[in-house]
């Protein structure tokens, strides 16, 4: 009883405002405080510094300053130009060309609203200027954008691996299809949307563009195959492989680019820290939520009352989604996976769904979240860049949003989809 | 922005990007010597642990005196302004009740640990290691209490943090990028 009333309690101090971390941590002090009085205090004292110690979520601060590196380096505009060259060619190219970068560089920095930012302030203006309506180039960059989550490497995967324990590389591995497909997808609507618009080709086909665009780009292609090919073989791991993308992107940036900018990379570092930071303290308050929710069994009366519902695996899925993407209207990425993680976690093993899977269907509600209004900061910041109304944009994004919920589904019922190739590699 | 809360954020922000780089120094020596000389740093997991608590607890700090914690203001900034203003300092008092308990707890803690050392580190004590929660407890009111005039200012004109946020990358964008808007 007490457990219900304290969730109640997150909810309306979530709800005035209380940063979600802060709300998190009363609410613990709160329920460790009933149960042990001050020694709940002490307690907590312990485990938040512990929660923040957690191992694997060393590659979270490790991959921004990565990703902060090849943004100040040139390595960013030279893939954008290698991608331009590659497929611009097509009708509708531009938008096509605004998938693919979003998906290599979106969630790059730790901070979707950065980096959306970074990519829509080069493609919306563009896209505007040679005709797309500006609720179409919102929607494709914000929409993109938030597939880009599934791809590797993915800051909430790290998070979902570090607090259930299971294989950030797997995770890894698992998403390189339903990306992959999710990305195919958009880019077929991409083509529709081309020919019913009547939307122009960036510019002719060049081999000559091509090629050039791809020995600038050359060096750059190679960060991702070291680090994810690394990781993939089992070489290194995540933490391993976080480390070798910060050393690969400050000796592509610095000794073959040459161009790290001193200046922009404080300022990328200050953001990454910052980032990184605003995660871990969820972390670490969770940490002593977990700690109660644990001891009051709350995560095991959650299982009865939803299995007393329907004890069928597909339908119990079919609920955690709709739950899911209700949070992630009310909620950033982050600070639902913390919430929800610890509660659902014994429900998913009960009824036998394979916590990789899992992952990559909480990371999937997590992208559709980050595109449906209130709570939606990647879509409001392409809109912001557009400057178009959130609801006519959302209204253009549909068919967008139905591709992300088609590929949930896909993943939710299809589990060969997410995890053939795990089961090769691992299994 | 008064003196004192650039001042705060510079630090924190110095701090913190120091402990950034030091654990990403960390991560590679010791990968670097598992693969290159086959050998191990048996401090290497505690001590990247104690790191990434320390990045925590000053970015979170810092985090604060930005006001860039994830929160859901859309509620509040809807509401008239008395009731606006009200609920804005029970969330600020709330705020500091939960980092002055940590703050107590974690010093109390540190009464208790007397001599014990890092595992790894005998040389190490964990009252050092551990310290950073009720400092960074501490540092977080500050920086909640330097920031309150702007996040007050900010809840009276009815204006959301994110999208402060979303405007200041926007623009940040802009400038670095040489990009404008349609023309």
């Amino acid at each position: 009883m007490i457990a219900i009333l304290l969730l109640i309690l997150l909810a309306l101090m979530i709800a005035i405002n209380v940063p979600i971390a802060v709300a998190i941590a009363a609410v613990a002090l709160i329920g460790t405080w009933t149960e042990k009085g001050i020694f709940g205090f002490y307690d907590a004292a312990l485990t938040i510094f512990d929660g923040s110690t957690n191992f694997p979520l060393i590659a979270i601060p490790l991959f921004i300053l990565a990703g902060a590196l090849m943004n100040t380096s040139g390595i960013s505009r030279r893939l954008i130009d290698f991608t331009a060259a590659l497929i611009g060619f097509v009708r509708g190219g531009l938008a096509m060309v605004n998938v693919g970068v979003s998906l290599f560089f979106a969630e790059i920095s730790g901070s979707a609203v950065a980096d959306v930012a970074a990519i829509g302030s080069v493609l919306i203006p563009a896209m505007k200027r040679k005709r797309y309506a500006a609720t179409f180039a919102a929607a494709v960059t914000s929409s993109s954008a938030s597939l880009a989550v599934i791809i590797p490497p993915s800051i909430p995967m790290i998070l979902y691996g570090a607090l259930t324990d299971a294989s950030i590389t797997q995770l890894f591995v698992a998403g390189i299809i339903p990306g992959l497909l999710g990305g195919f997808l958009m880019l077929c609507l991409c083509h529709w949307f081309a020919v019913r618009y009547n939307l122009p080709r960036e510019e002719s086909f060049s081999l000559e563009r091509l090629w050039s665009t791809f020995k600038a780009a050359g060096p750059a292609l190679l960060l991702p195959i070291i680090i994810l090919g690394g990781i993939f073989g089992g070489v290194v791991t995540a933490t391993e492989g976080a480390g070798l993308a910060v050393v690969a992107a400050l000796l592509i940036g610095g000794f073959v680019y040459r161009e790290i900018d001193l200046k922009e990379l404080h300022g990328a570092l200050i953001e990454g820290v910052s980032q990184t930071a605003i995660v871990m303290l969820l972390v670490a308050s969770s940490a002593i939520l977990g700690l109660y929710l644990t001891e009051s069994e709350v995560p095991q009366h959650f299982a009865r009352w939803i299995t007393g519902v329907s004890e069928n695996k597909y339908v119990v899925l079919m609920l955690l989604n709709v739950m899911l993407f209700l949070l992630g209207m009310i909620l950033h990425g982050a600070a639902a996976i913390i919430l929800i993680v610890p509660i659902v976690m014994p429900l998913v093993q009960q009824i036998g769904v394979d916590p990789i899977q899992f992952g990559i269907i909480l990371t999937l509600n997590i992208a559709i979240g980050q595109q449906t209004p209130p709570v939606a900061s990647v879509l409001v910041t392409a809109c912001s860049i557009a400057r178009t109304d959130i609801w006519a944009t959302t209204r253009t994004n549909v068919p967008f949003i139905l591709v992300l919920i088609g590929l949930l589904l896909i993943v939710t019922y299809v589990p060969a989809v997410p995890l053939s190739l795990v089961d090769y590699f691992f299994r | 922005m008064t003196a004192f809360s650039r001042a705060l954020r510079a630090a924190l922000a110095a701090v913190t990007i120091g402990l950034l780089v030091t654990l990403a120094i960390v991560v590679v020596s010791a990968t670097v010597a598992r693969y290159v000389f086959n050998s191990s740093f048996v401090w290497y997991d505690e001590v990247a642990g104690v790191l990434l608590a320390w990045i925590t607890f000053y970015g979170s700090a810092y985090a604060a005196a930005r006001r860039r914690h994830l929160g859901f203001d859309g509620l509040v900034i809807s509401l008239p302004m008395p009731y606006r203003a009200w609920l804005f300092t029970l969330a600020e008092i709330i705020g500091y009740v939960v980092f002055a308990i940590l703050a107590y707890a974690g010093w109390f803690i540190l009464q208790v640990m007397g001599t014990e050392t890092l595992i790894s580190l005998p040389w190490m004590p964990l009252w050092f290691t551990q310290s950073v929660v009720p400092v960074g407890a501490v540092l977080f009111m500050i920086g909640q209490a330097a920031s309150t005039p702007e996040a007050y200012a900010r809840i009276r004109a009815g204006r959301s943090a994110e999208m402060d946020e979303i405007d200041e990358e926007i623009a940040h964008a802009k400038k670095t990028q040489g990009t404008g808007d349609e023309k």
